[in-house]
């Protein structure tokens, strides 16, 4: 009896593993058939459930308009044929170690050209298989530095770099700004991306003349930012920046109209303000607020695919329920652009040879431009600055595609 | 301003918060124990009805808890009557396992049927404050639904202490065998318990719709509260939850002034483990439900 | 022979593991890795948790202190991933017997609750100490080049490295459950005055059944840690590590060799199944499997099938209210 127990259990035991391995195969990674039936297959490792679900769904819109897009155009050009683009998402659960994984499933089936995740550490776990495999990735949302000290030569970034957050939104209240104000706080969240940010931003307001009166870090993923804001109240600073993502900028906002923290100048957040759930959840309070964004519908450029950003934000538009499309899914669709570009350039879907192609990549896009340093960074792009004008976010700076001029003190507005 | 005493009054608030978010939870662990995994789905689910209602009908939240109570009220009776009962003599990790498999089915319901956007209901008042003598201020939304966690306890209480089906609920809690023999229908009263401590998370979701904002990803934020605050609390008194919030959040927002700001996690943490280790049935608790052995 | 039986059994599935190894590909491999790791995880688990009846909610605890271990052994002392291995298991080891000392006092879901609430602490406390582990924002552990200490292992060093941890975990869990050590837990769970009464230092079994199992947690986690490379703490303390173990273990039929083993393969390949094949509604599925199974085999897999009680109604019969 027990014995037939133990036999039954190791049978059992092989048959599930292998079923979820997906089947056997021989020894080593397989030589996709996918290419030569006319379609372009780019694996995405995304946040579908989890933690960051809300960013990966936006995500994933901007890679679909991207698949619409090239597919009612016909397809990718490639030595004479057109490829359909086909885009296989897999849930990354919002965990790094599963979006490493990932990657390595789409090398067993051949697939080599991947597509980022959401978020640095996801995109920093794949990025390291990726390098691993030889495959290549267009990361989309991975803003990190410290991804790209690594010497990876394999994953490049359409976006520009985390130091670029909080820096830009300096750099626009200093050139617009009227009057200048003096002092800045900053409250950060504790992850690696958000930190950053705020050192990248407390040096470049250091830089400009501000005076830093403090820095608070609150847990990252917390909905109670109240203890940093208790803290930062007596030093009245006329600016707050808040470097944090959703929660934590919602709840910065939503807390300092309960504490009464009022600066004299404004708000300004990184990635919160341009998402359409800030206006959404935060109402008249979110009025003011200064956000900075790697891309609005006024950025300059355009490319063959989208056209300018407006036929961008248009074609977003007639895909999603006329609704404004913000830059998680514009850096999105912009990563797919970089692929797809790399692979006509190259001519075939070879690994090697689209890197190189995304290497050499020196284009003008409905993002900006696309033109990679040597570590992969979209080292040329600037970021865009926003502020939320009548239930709007409005680009206010740079100066020369500007929607509207900075209402200041935002916190008047 | 003294930092330290604003951060004292919104931490007592913020405990209060925490304390109605865990209050049906201690709830169903002290009669039944059963540690409802799902009791942080609950409370989201509570907020989305919240959320809808004001979006059809412009329900203020604090009004809409009673649609949102309702509704809970109906689902948790259900799984407890259909579901949990069926296990309810297995050995206890299966309950355990039952809620979490409940809180996957939930979760990622609410991803499917709503997205995982970040919602919340706005207000006119909810963001302004009081503002007392020195510049403290005392945020009005909070205030309301601390006053609202401190009712539903004191309401709890009543109906524990002073009512036939209170006292049919402790009675089972104690003895389950013994209830039956005094003509209680068991089957019924953990359903009705579990809808009552659902009820709660639904009235808990909708005040958290009014101040704060919710996603479905929050529910095992908030199962961890309650986890935590209930423990603390004690179980076997319905202010314990309460109590044990209030710990929490004084904890939090004291430590969060005298320490670095991203230490408030472990404060709390460290808070619950020291009064377990001093003393296990919790602050407030009795010893009853700490030495009660698991079979 | 009877006795041996069972460990030929386990022999031939250790066989079984290596001889998988050369059907896979490189992705599928890492995949089955995964599944080894929590095979070893469980089977941990089973020791406080199941033989005990001590639920440790903080085991993921000991799994990120022992990945942390490996960050300070191989990155600040540049010393060799097979010395990180055995130190991360003595660290965790010592650290839960420590810990357990005072918090095996407590019963039930308050040992659960406590253990939940050192986890929690220990991730902020990694967290906080940017200087030693990154901080929030990760570490890497060097893999290549003369920087590292240990080159990395490659998918099939790291399939073989979880196999043989796998395989020596539920050895150790088979020698305790056939020694009189193992007796003395079941004692334990059973009834703990009377165990106690029987003679058994109820104080110290127990807490060296927490101190082995937090053990050979952490040398998982250290094995976890390198195979990722770069490392952060909300994975490496995540909530949802301890749950599934719990869940894999109780499944599968907790107090037994065999169920950590059967559970952690069946909700490791049934999750890996659906993630592959419904995107997006797969937790949710997940989520309907372990409720039907919970109501089905309350007692876990492994008693269904020796009880020899096979009608699924019965147990419902047997359980329901």
């Amino acid at each position: 009896m027990r014995t037939k127990l133990i036999a039954g259990i190791a049978a059992g035991l092989a048959a599930a593993v292998v079923a979820a391995a997906g089947g056997c195969g021989s020894k080593g990674a397989s030589t996709g058939g996918t290419q030569d039936s006319g379609t372009l297959t780019l694996g995405v490792s995304l946040s579908l459930t989890g933690s960051l679900a809300r960013e990966g769904i936006l995500t994933r819109e901007g890679y679909d308009v991207c698949a619409k897009v090239v597919n009612d155009k016909g397809g990718v050009p490639v030595a004479g044929k057109k490829l359909r683009l086909q885009l296989q998402y897999q849930d990354d659960t919002s965990k790094p170690d599963t979006a490493g994984q990932l990657v390595d499933q789409f090398n067993d089936k051949g697939v080599k050209l991947i597509l980022g995740p959401y978020g640095s550490a996801t995109t920093e776990a794949a990025a390291a298989v990726v390098e691993r495999n030889g495959q290549v990735m267009a990361d989309s949302s991975g803003a990190d530095d410290k991804i790209f000290t690594k010497g990876y030569r394999r994953t490049f970034a359409v976006l520009s770099g985390a130091k670029q957050y909080a820096a830009s939104m300096i750099q626009a209240i200093n050139d617009l700004a009227v009057p200048k104000p003096r002092t800045v706080a900053f409250v950060s969240a504790d992850d690696g991306f958000s930190k950053t940010v705020t050192e990248a931003g407390r040096a470049a307001a250091t830089q400009l003349g501000f005076q830093v009166v403090g820095v608070e870090f609150v847990p990252n993923g917390t909905s109670d930012v109240s203890p940093a804001l208790t803290k930062i109240k007596p030093k009245n600073p006329d600016v707050i920046v808040g470097s944090a993502h959703l929660v934590e900028g919602v709840a910065l906002i939503k807390q300092a109209h309960e504490l009464g923290v009022s600066p004299a100048g404004a708000f300004a957040e990184t990635v919160a303000p341009p998402t359409p759930d800030f206006v959404q959840t935060l109402g008249a309070n979110a009025e003011g607020v200064l956000g900075s964004t790697q891309w609005t519908v006024t950025s300059k450029g355009s490319d063959k695919w989208f056209g300018s950003a407006g036929d961008y934000a248009a074609t977003f538009a007639a895909q999603f329920n006329g609704r404004r499309p913000e830059y998680h899914g514009a850096e999105a669709t912009a990563a797919c652009l970089a692929m797809i570009l790399a692979v006509e350039k190259a001519g075939g879907t070879d690994a090697g040879q689209v890197r190189d192609a995304l290497a050499a990549l020196d284009e003008q896009t409905f993002f900006g431009p696309l033109k990679f340093s040597a570590v992969g960074q979209n080292a040329s792009k600037p970021m865009s600055v926003i502020q939320v004008q009548g239930g709007k976010q409005l680009t206010v700076w740079p100066k020369a595609s500007a929607e509207a001029p900075l209402k200041w003190p935002g916190t008047k507005a | 301003m003294s930092p330290l005493l604003q951060a004292t009054v919104y931490g007592l608030l913020q405990g209060c918060m925490f304390g109605l978010v865990a209050v049906g939870f201690s709830l169903v662990w002290g009669v039944m124990n059963i540690v409802n995994l799902a009791h942080g789905a609950f409370v989201v689910l509570g907020a989305y009805v919240a959320f809808e209602v004001h979006r059809l009908l412009g329900l203020d939240p604090f009004l809409g808890m009673v649609p949102a109570a309702l509704a809970l009220f109906v689902l948790g009776y259900a799984v407890q009557r259909y579901l949990i009962n069926l296990v309810v003599n297995a050995p206890i990790f299966i309950t355990l396992l039952l809620t979490f498999g409940l809180q996957l089915l939930l979760v990622n319901g609410l991803i499917l049927g709503f997205t995982a956007d970040y919602r919340s209901i706005p207000t006119a008042y909810a963001a302004r404050s009081l503002v007392l003598p020195g510049d403290l201020r005392v945020p009005l939304g909070r205030l309301l639904a601390a006053a609202v966690a401190v009712g539903l306890t004191i309401a709890l209480g009543y109906l524990m202490r002073r009512t036939r089906t209170g006292m049919a609920i402790l009675a089972t809690g104690m003895d389950r065998g013994a209830a039956r023999l005094m003509g209680i229908k068991a089957r019924h009263v953990y359903a009705l318990t579990f809808g009552i401590a659902a009820a709660l998370a639904g009235a808990a979701g909708a005040a958290v719709a009014g101040v704060s904002t919710f996603s479905p990803a929050d529910a095992g934020r908030f199962t961890l509260f309650s986890f935590v605050a209930a423990v603390l609390g004690g179980l076997g008194n319905t202010a314990g939850a309460l109590l044990g919030g209030v710990v929490l959040g004084l904890a939090e927002g004291i430590g969060g002034q005298l320490l670095p700001g991203t230490l408030v996690n472990a404060v709390a943490f460290a808070v619950l483990v020291v009064v377990l280790a001093i003393r296990p049935q919790g602050i407030a608790g009795r010893a009853f439900y700490a030495a009660r052995v698991e079979t | 022979m009877r006795r041996l039986m069972p460990w030929a059994a386990g022999l031939l599935a250790l066989v079984a593991g290596f001889v998988l190894q050369t059907q896979l590909y490189t992705g599928q491999e890492r995949t089955v890795s995964t599944i080894l790791m929590f095979v070893g995880l469980a089977a941990a688990w089973n020791l406080i948790g199941g033989y005990t009846g001590y639920a440790s909610f903080g085991q993921v605890g000991f799994f990120g202190l022992g990945g942390y271990t490996t960050v300070v052994v191989m990155v600040h002392a540049h010393l060799s991933f097979w010395l990180a291995l055995p130190v991360a298991a003595v660290v965790a080891g010592v650290f839960a017997a420590a810990v357990g000392w005072p918090l095996l006092r407590l019963r039930g879901h308050y040992f659960a609750v406590a253990t939940l609430g050192v986890a929690e602490g220990l991730r902020e406390v990694v967290t906080n100490l940017p200087g030693v582990t990154g901080g929030g924002a990760g570490i890497t552990i060097p893999t290549v080049g003369p920087a590292a200490p240990t080159p990395w292992l490659g998918n099939d060093g790291f399939y073989v490295l979880f196999l043989l941890l796998a395989a020596g975990v539920v050895g150790v869990a088979a020698l305790i459950a056939t020694t009189p050590a193992g007796y003395a837990l079941r004692a334990i769970h059973q009834d703990e005055e009377a165990a106690g009464a029987m003679g058994v230092n109820t104080t110290v079994a127990k807490t060296l059944a927490f101190a082995v199992s937090a053990a050979l947690t952490g040398a998982i986690g250290a094995a976890y840690a390198f195979q990722q490379v770069t490392i952060f703490p909300e994975r490496l303390f995540d909530v949802d590590i301890t749950v599934l173990m719990v869940v894999m273990v109780v499944l599968g039929g907790s107090g037994t060799v065999a169920g950590p083993i059967l559970g952690a393969v069946a909700v490791g390949a049934a999750s890996e199944w659906l993630r592959q094949h419904l995107a997006v509604g797969h937790t949710l599925v997940l989520g309907a499997l372990i409720i039907l199974a919970v109501i089905l085999l309350p007692q876990g897999f492994t008693s269904y099938v020796s009880s020899r009680q096979y009608s699924l109604l019965e147990n419902v019969r047997r359980y329901r209210l």
